[in-house]
């Protein structure tokens, strides 16, 4: 026992003692943080001041364009002109031609720009004008509609609230999506990178031949099991660290605009109050309002706890399989045979991520959050959806009894692995690892 | 002290060792000679309890082998290394421990032997700025720190300049001489003559060999003796001893004779009138002439 927790302790203090390590516990937080910031600056962010020329050949544009807070549309009388305020003396941001076609509807228009790249608020504000208008003329033209009479129609708008019967939560879909991707992805990267870890460190132990010396001391089995824990105590360590460091953050990001999120979360209890039916009426929400709401309605404390489960045992269940790989390896370039099909269930749950999120309760996503495989990754994009409890305990329950089936398996190739030196290993060899006894 | 007994050890169908008797002597050096592939590695691996035996058992100090006696043996494999980017100090304080010594006795123990092979100085270093021979002396003092009763070294000399062989050399004999048992898998038999008591020759999973380095050598003794003489003419040979090598200058004679089944009395009888005997001594074959002849039996 003293000699495991001896290679467990080396293990844990030559990694957590690399630069490496607290850049990376360092990068993650800002990033979270990031990703907690961009609500405000999406709101805090005034819009930038375009001035628009119009030229319209056709005629029926007239005065058509109405300007708002940000943009600005002047009639301008030639391209040739437009096109020179533009260029020369940069009065204007940018120049839309509508030409003459023969038919009065015309099809196309074009957005001159010279420095600055319309933005996508400024063309799809120009597309849709466009758009009334052309509906409008013909509307009044075939129709007989007045333009005050399309204007009343086109004001009306309706809202979607998707909202949980349960809790009367709104659904948030997009927010989820991203949430349950986020997680999905740091999950896959940290059941990697860790697993990397214990394939390289075994590597590294054969390759530099102190793996016979140690193994006169210890026994194989232990030697794989301390490092397969020590590293997945740095795993915990980092997990740790971005949580305290994320928190930290978010309340940093939080501080400079409190208002923001009180507002947001003031709103969700609202709408929380009112479930079922009667619903209260809601000011017309802006779209960066709802994606504040969404935040917060999404529920971290059962998403945190159940990514550390995951972690552990995803990590446990890949990790001393990487160990095994890694023993197979004799120079570094060797060994990518035998990565491939441990990468591979995972390299397949990214890409099936999108069908997971189309449906996150259908069976293939099911299925997915099951296999022990898959199950880390998948289990974390469906969580922010909810899942029912009993495919979670299942889940969690296939993913740790699957654990000592793995190292059984690991440990029988390692022992024979660390101590193959100087030939290629085939998969041939790997079933006469699995059947000799010792 | 190591009593191996009927080992057998298996790979799917190739049979690495063949049911090998071993006795190792108490306070000696022992070395286990063989060609490569013959099943040293093998044998040196199931006494060091990284692999188990399928047949057969061991004894160490007349008891069954256990995992309590890895604490008792110190191993220095033929492929061996050290983590490059650990540092050399801390390298050997890990390894001390696995061994089971206490953080403070290995220590003292560490700083007795750097001083004691003037390595002190690299006690912060890493091991990838060491040389080849440095990490060697390195991890000689990690095999041997424990202060095991069994010591296993294999292929040992590879890799040493020839300065600090005769250190490592010196050392091991040391390390017999204050009472621990030494067994020393080699190519170099020259260090065989010098340093080992008795040995074992294992060829193709088999002990063609085994004995005393001396007695061996007695008995594959061919009847040839070097002769030294003071002579004013050439000597002359009773008829059935051939000369193989003869010198002669200054009065001096000096001649490789092959008695074959001749009697080395009769020799000096018959040559004693001729002249004034200075030396007769007899040519023992290597141990490489005797590695070679066995293997090639």
């Amino acid at each position: 026992m003293r000699k495991i927790l001896l290679i467990i302790q080396r293990e844990y203090s030559s990694r957590v003692r690399k630069k490496s390590f607290w850049i990376l516990s360092i990068i993650v937080p800002v990033l979270m943080a990031a990703l907690y910031a961009v609500p405000i600056i999406m709101a805090s962010k005034s819009g930038e001041d375009s001035l628009v020329l119009v030229v319209d050949d056709t005629g029926i544009f007239n005065d058509a364009f109405r300007s708002s807070n940000h943009i600005t549309y002047k009639m301008a009388p030639s391209v040739a002109y437009a096109q020179r305020m533009v260029r020369d003396s940069g009065s204007a941001d940018a120049v839309l031609y509508i030409p003459a076609r023969e038919t009065t509807i015309p099809n196309d228009a074009f957005l001159y720009y010279q420095d600055k790249v319309p933005s996508s608020e400024l063309q799809s504000d120009i597309s849709s004008q466009l758009q009334n208008r052309i509906r409008n003329i013909i509307l009044q033209d075939v129709h007989g509609i007045s333009e005050e009479e399309f204007e009343s129609i086109n004001a009306q708008s309706l809202k979607l609230h998707t909202k949980s019967l349960e809790t009367g939560k709104q659904a948030f879909v997009e927010i989820k999506t991203v949430v349950g991707l986020v997680f999905g992805m740091v999950i896959f990267f940290v059941i990697f990178m860790f697993g990397a870890s214990v394939m390289r460190g075994v590597a590294e132990e054969k390759t530099s031949r102190i793996v016979e010396v140690i193994v006169s001391s210890v026994k194989p089995f232990q030697l794989m099991m301390g490092k397969v824990v020590g590293i997945g105590l740095v795993g915990l360590t980092q997990f740790i660290l971005w949580l305290l460091l994320s928190m930290v953050g978010m309340l940093g990001v939080r501080a400079t605009n409190p208002t923001l999120f009180e507002q947001a979360e003031s709103r969700q209890t609202i709408s929380e109050i009112a479930t079922k039916g009667e619903d209260l009426m809601e000011q017309t929400s802006e779209p960066v309002s709802e994606l504040m709401q969404g935040l917060v309605a999404i529920d971290f404390s059962l998403i945190i706890p159940m990514f550390l489960i995951y972690f552990l045992l995803g990590y446990f269940f890949y990790a001393t399989l990487f160990a095994a790989v890694g023993s197979l390896v004799d120079s570094d370039s060797d060994g990518q045979q035998f990565t491939l099909p441990l990468t591979l269930p995972l390299m397949l749950v990214m890409l099936l991520m999108p069908a997971i999120i189309k449906a996150p309760s259908g069976d293939l996503a099911m299925a997915l959050s099951l296999i022990p495989f898959t199950s880390p990754v998948a289990m974390m994009i469906r969580l922010p959806f909810g899942v029912p409890i009993w495919q979670a305990i299942l889940s969690i329950a296939l993913l740790a009894l699957s654990f000592p089936i793995n190292t059984w398996i690991a440990a029988r190739i390692y022992r024979r692995g660390i101590l193959s030196y100087g030939r290629r290993l085939t998969y041939k060899d790997l079933l006469g690892f699995l059947k000799t006894k010792n | 002290m190591l009593d191996i007994q009927n080992i057998t050890k298996r790979y799917g169908t190739h049979t690495a060792i063949d049911k090998v008797n071993i006795t190792v002597p108490r306070g000696t050096v022992f070395g286990l000679l063989g060609p490569n592939g013959a099943g040293k590695s093998t044998l040196i691996r199931i006494v060091n309890q990284i692999i188990s035996a399928d047949e057969g058992t061991v004894l160490f100090d007349g008891e069954p082998l256990s995992p309590r006696h890895t604490a008792q043996i110190g191993y220095l494999p033929e492929e061996r290394g050290l983590y490059r980017k650990m540092k050399v100090g801390e390298q050997a304080m890990y390894l001390a421990q696995l061994k089971g010594l206490s953080t403070r006795e290995a220590e003292s123990r560490l700083h007795w032997w750097f001083d004691h092979l003037d390595i002190e100085q690299w006690w912060n270093r890493k091991v990838e700025e060491l040389s080849k021979g440095m990490q060697q002396k390195v991890q000689f003092v990690t095999t041997v720190l424990h202060e095991p009763k069994l010591l296993i070294f294999d292929e040992p000399f590879s890799g040493f300049d020839p300065l600090n062989a005769e250190l490592l050399k010196n050392e091991i004999l040391r390390l017999r001489d204050e009472g621990a048992t030494v067994v020393l898998s080699t190519h170099n038999m020259a260090s065989v003559e010098e340093i080992c008591d008795t040995f074992a020759l294992i060829n193709h999973s088999h002990v063609v060999l085994q004995g005393n380095v001396r007695e061996v050598r007695q008995r594959f003794a061919c009847g040839l003796w070097h002769i030294e003489a003071e002579t004013s003419a050439d000597i002359a040979l009773p008829a059935n001893c051939q000369i193989r090598n003869k010198q002669y200058n200054s009065n001096l004679w000096q001649a490789d004779i092959d008695i074959a089944e001749s009697d080395i009395n009769t020799l000096i009888a018959a040559i004693l009138p001729q002249c004034k005997l200075r030396s007769v001594n007899q040519i023992l074959p290597s141990m490489n002439d005797i590695f070679i002849k066995a293997i090639s039996e």
